[in-house]
C-alpha cells in the first residue's frame, strides 16, 4: 500500500468500531442471558438503556432471540455486524483476504442461527472466535502500521464509549484509554489531541462524567 | 489424462472455501440486489499442451489486429477507405465513440486486457464466438479457485503437471507498469453493487493496486490524483476501470454518470494518464464487427487467420439476408448491441408469431442483427448432485498486452447448468470450471 485514501481511513475506522461492538455486545449478551436465568424482574430494559437503544421487544424470550439476530432492529448485533462486513468488503485490497475471510465466516455463522434458530450460543462464541482471530491477523499479515493503528484506534474508542455507557469503573475505562491514545497518535489521521488530555482528565476526576466521555472519545476525529 | 478424482472428493472443501474468501457475484432479480456463490465445478477442462500452443498463436494474432484495427478506426481509418469494412459497421456501431478520434492511448494500446470467448466443436476444431474488448471479468475465478483446490487436494496437483495460473495477477501488473505514465496503479470500480466486485477487489489485492470508486479521484491540473487520508494528493499513472465507457466521465460522455470522474478524459487525451482498457473499443468487439476480423487479419498482419469464427451471416448484406430467411431455424440470432447472453435467440426456438415479429424487426433493421450456425460444440461433464452429467461449456481466453502480447496460460470455463441451454452466463445461472494447460 502506497497511501491511505480518506475513504479507506474511515472504512478502516468504522471496522474497527463495528467489530469492536459485535464482539463486546455479545460477550455482554452471554452475561445477560445468564443473568437473566434466575431473575424474578427484568432486566432486559435497563440493558437497552444502558447501550442507548429502543426497548421494542415484548419480553425476555424475545429479547433473548431477536437482539442478537434481528437484521430489521438497525441497533441488533447482526445490524451492527453487517456494517462491519460493508465496510470490510470494500478494504479486500487494503487489509487481505485472508482478515476479510474472517468477518465472512462471522456473517455466515449469524446466518446459520438466523434460520434455524436453534443452538445460538454455539454459533454466538464462533463469531466471537472469528473476531479474535481478525485481530489476530490484522497484527501478523498486514504490514502497514497505519492500517493497523487507525483499525485499532476505531476499536479503543468503541471499547471507551461502550465501557463508560455501562457505567464501569475507571479504572478500566483508563486502562482503554491509555491503549487508545498511541493507536490515534500513530494513525496519520487529523485529531483532536486536547480530547485525548480532556479523556485522561476525566477518569482520574473524583466523580466521573460517563456522558463526557462519551462525548469526548465520539469526537477525537 | 491426468487424474482429478481425488479432486472430486474434496469438492464441498473447495466450495467452502470459496465462500469463505466471498467468491460470489452480485445479481440484480425484481430490483432487488443479492450476492451469490458463484457455482464452482470441480471437474476441470483441460487442455493439451500443444492445442494451447495452437490457441496461443491464434489468439495473440488475433489481438494484435484487434487492437491495430482500434488505431486505425480512430485516425486514419484506412481500413474503411480500402473498402474492407463499410462505414456503415464503423459509424452506425453503438460501440464507436467520436470522442476518441485522434486520441491516442499510452504505446498505442487499446486493449490491454481482450477476454476471447471461444467453444469447441465436436469436430475437435475450436471457433471464436466473440470479442471483449471493453471490460472483459471472469480471470480472478479461476486463479483463486486454483490456489483453493492446490490446498484441498495436493496430491491431485503433485502428480498433474500444469501450467500455474495464478500468475494472472503477475502479467496484469505488467501491462499495468508497461503504460503506467507515473503514479499509483489503481483498479476504479463501480462500487461493491456491481456483479464483478468480488472480482476488482481481489484483482486490486493481487496486484497491490488501490481499490476506487470515481468519487475518490480528482483531475487537477490536468493531472489525475487521489486524496489521501492526510489530506494531501497522490498522482495516479494508470486506471484499470472496470466502469463502462459512457459513464467514465460526465464531462465528456454520459452527464448523467454519477460514478465517473469529471474531465479524467482530458487528463487522458494530453497523455497524462494511462487507462486500460481504452475508451471506445467497443466498435471493435461489436457482433457486427466480428464477422470482419479474420477480414482484419489479413489486411493489418498479412496473416491467414489461425482461429475461426463460428460461420457468421450479416443480414445487413442481400445476400446474407436470403440465407438467413431460409435457414433461419437453423440459426442463432444476436442482437449486436447486447451481450452477457442477453438479446440472443435460436430460430427454432421461436413460436410462429415470435418468428413474424422477428423477421419482421430484423428486415427493418438488418444491421442490428448477425445470424450464426448453431455449434454443435463439445460438452463438459459437471457434478450435479451425485452424478455426472453433461453441459455446454465455452472458453474465455485473456490476452493481455504488455510489453509484448501475453496470453494467460489458463482461462474462464463457463458452463450453463441448463441441460436444454447453450447460455454459459453467470447472470444467466451458469457455473465455471477452473482451466488446466497442460505443461507438456
Amino acid at each position: 500500500m502506497g497511501f491511505i485514501s480518506l475513504e479507506q481511513a474511515d472504512r478502516l475506522f468504522w471496522l474497527g468500531r463495528y467489530t469492536e461492538r459485535v464482539y463486546s455486545t455479545i460477550r455482554l449478551y452471554f452475561t445477560s442471558a445468564d443473568i437473566m436465568i434466575d431473575e424474578a424482574t427484568d432486566s432486559y430494559p435497563k440493558f437497552c438503556s444502558d447501550l442507548d437503544i429502543p426497548n421494542v421487544y415484548s419480553d425476555k424470550d424475545d429479547f433473548l432471540k431477536r437482539y442478537p439476530f434481528d437484521k430489521t432492529n438497525p441497533d441488533s448485533i447482526i445490524s451492527n455486524l453487517i456494517r462491519a462486513y460493508d465496510n470490510a468488503i470494500e478494504l479486500r485490497e487494503t487489509i487481505g483476504s485472508e482478515p476479510l475471510s474472517y468477518i465472512q465466516l462471522s456473517i455466515y455463522d449469524m446466518n446459520k442461527v438466523n434460520t434455524k434458530m436453534t443452538s445460538a450460543f454455539h454459533e454466538l462464541q464462533n463469531v466471537i472466535d472469528h473476531i479474535l482471530a481478525f485481530w489476530g491477523i490484522v497484527d501478523d499479515m498486514i504490514d502497514s502500521e497505519q492500517i493497523r493503528n487507525i483499525i485499532k484506534a476505531g476499536k479503543r474508542i468503541e471499547r471507551i464509549d461502550l465501557y463508560a455507557r455501562l457505567g464501569l469503573p475507571a479504572k478500566r475505562i483508563s486502562r482503554e484509554i491509555n491503549r487508545m491514545i498511541p493507536r490515534v497518535e500513530k494513525s496519520g489521521l487529523k485529531y483532536n489531541a486536547e480530547k485525548l488530555e480532556n479523556l485522561k482528565s476525566l477518569v482520574t476526576a473524583p466523580e466521573i462524567d460517563y456522558y463526557k466521555i462519551v462525548s469526548e472519545a465520539e469526537t477525537i476525529f | 489424462m491426468p487424474g482429478y478424482d481425488m479432486l472430486l472428493d474434496q469438492t464441498d472443501a473447495v466450495n467452502e472455501l470459496l465462500a469463505r474468501y466471498g467468491v460470489k457475484f452480485g445479481i440484480y432479480k425484481n430490483g432487488t440486489f443479492n450476492e451469490q456463490l458463484f457455482p464452482f465445478d470441480p471437474i476441470p477442462r483441460i487442455i493439451e499442451a500443444g492445442e494451447f500452443d495452437y490457441l496461443e498463436r491464434g489468439l495473440k494474432q488475433r489481438v494484435v489486429a484487434l487492437n491495430m484495427f482500434l488505431k486505425d478506426i480512430y485516425s486514419k481509418k484506412q481500413i474503411v477507405k480500402d473498402k474492407v469494412i463499410p462505414e456503415d459497421f464503423i459509424f452506425a456501431s453503438s460501440g464507436y465513440m467520436a470522442e476518441c478520434e485522434d486520441v491516442t492511448p499510452v504505446k498505442d494500446i487499446y486493449s490491454h486486457i481482450s477476454g476471447i470467448d471461444l467453444v469447441k466443436g465436436k469436430d475437435d476444431h475450436w471457433y471464436i464466438l466473440e470479442d471483449n474488448l471493453r471490460v472483459p471479468s471472469g480471470a480472478s475465478y479461476p486463479m483463486i479457485a486454483r490456489n483453493l483446490c492446490r490446498r484441498c487436494s495436493p496430491e491431485t496437483f503433485r502428480d498433474t503437471r500444469l501450467q500455474d495460473n495464478r500468475d494472472y495477477a503477475k502479467l496484469l501488473r505488467r501491462t499495468m507498469d508497461n503504460v503506467n505514465v507515473g503514479g499509483e496503479s489503481v483498479v476504479l470500480t463501480p462500487g461493491r453493487y456491481n456483479s464483478a466486485y468480488f472480482e476488482h477487489s481481489y484483482l486490486a489485492e493481487q496486484t497491490g493496486s488501490i481499490l476506487v470508486s470515481g468519487h475518490e479521484l480528482f483531475v487537477d491540473d490536468d493531472k489525475l490524483y487521489y486524496r489521501t487520508a492526510d489530506g494531501g494528493k497522490t498522482r495516479v499513472g494508470v486506471v484499470y476501470r472496470r466502469i463502462s465507457d459512457d459513464f467514465m466521465d460526465p464531462m465528456n460522455f454520459n452527464p448523467e454518470s454519477l460514478i465517473g470522474i469529471p474531465h479524467i478524459y482530458d487528463v487522458i487525451r494530453k497523455g497524462n494518464l494511462a487507462l486500460m482498457n481504452a475508451i471506445g473499443n467497443g466498435v471493435a468487439d461489436d457482433k457486427g464487427i466480428y464477422y470482419f476480423v479474420p477480414k482484419m487479419i489479413k489486411y493489418y498482419l498479412g496473416e491467414e487467420p489461425v482461429l475461426s469464427n463460428a460461420p457468421t451471416y450479416l443480414p445487413f448484406y442481400e445476400e446474407d439476408m436470403k440465407y438467413t430467411l431460409d435457414k433461419f431455424d437453423n440459426l442463432v440470432l444476436k442482437d449486436v448491441a447486447e451481450a452477457g447472453g442477453y438479446g440472443v435467440v435460436f430460430g427454432n426456438k421461436m413460436t410462429k408469431e415470435q418468428k413474424a415479429s422477428f423477421i419482421e424487426l430484423l428486415k427493418k433493421e438488418p444491421r442490428r442483427f448477425i445470424a450464426q450456425e448453431v455449434i454443435d460444440f463439445q460438452d463438459l461433464d459437471i457434478i450435479e448432485g451425485n452424478e455426472r452429467v453433461a453441459r455446454k461449456a465455452d472458453l474465455r481466453a485473456f490476452v493481455l498486452m504488455a510489453d509484448e502480447p501475453l496470453v494467460w496460460k489458463s482461462g474462464l470455463t463457463r458452463f450453463s447448468r441448463n441441460p436444454d441451454s447453450f447460455i454459459v452466463n453467470s447472470s444467466q445461472g451458469g457455473g465455471f470450471k477452473d482451466t488446466w494447460v497442460l505443461s507438456h
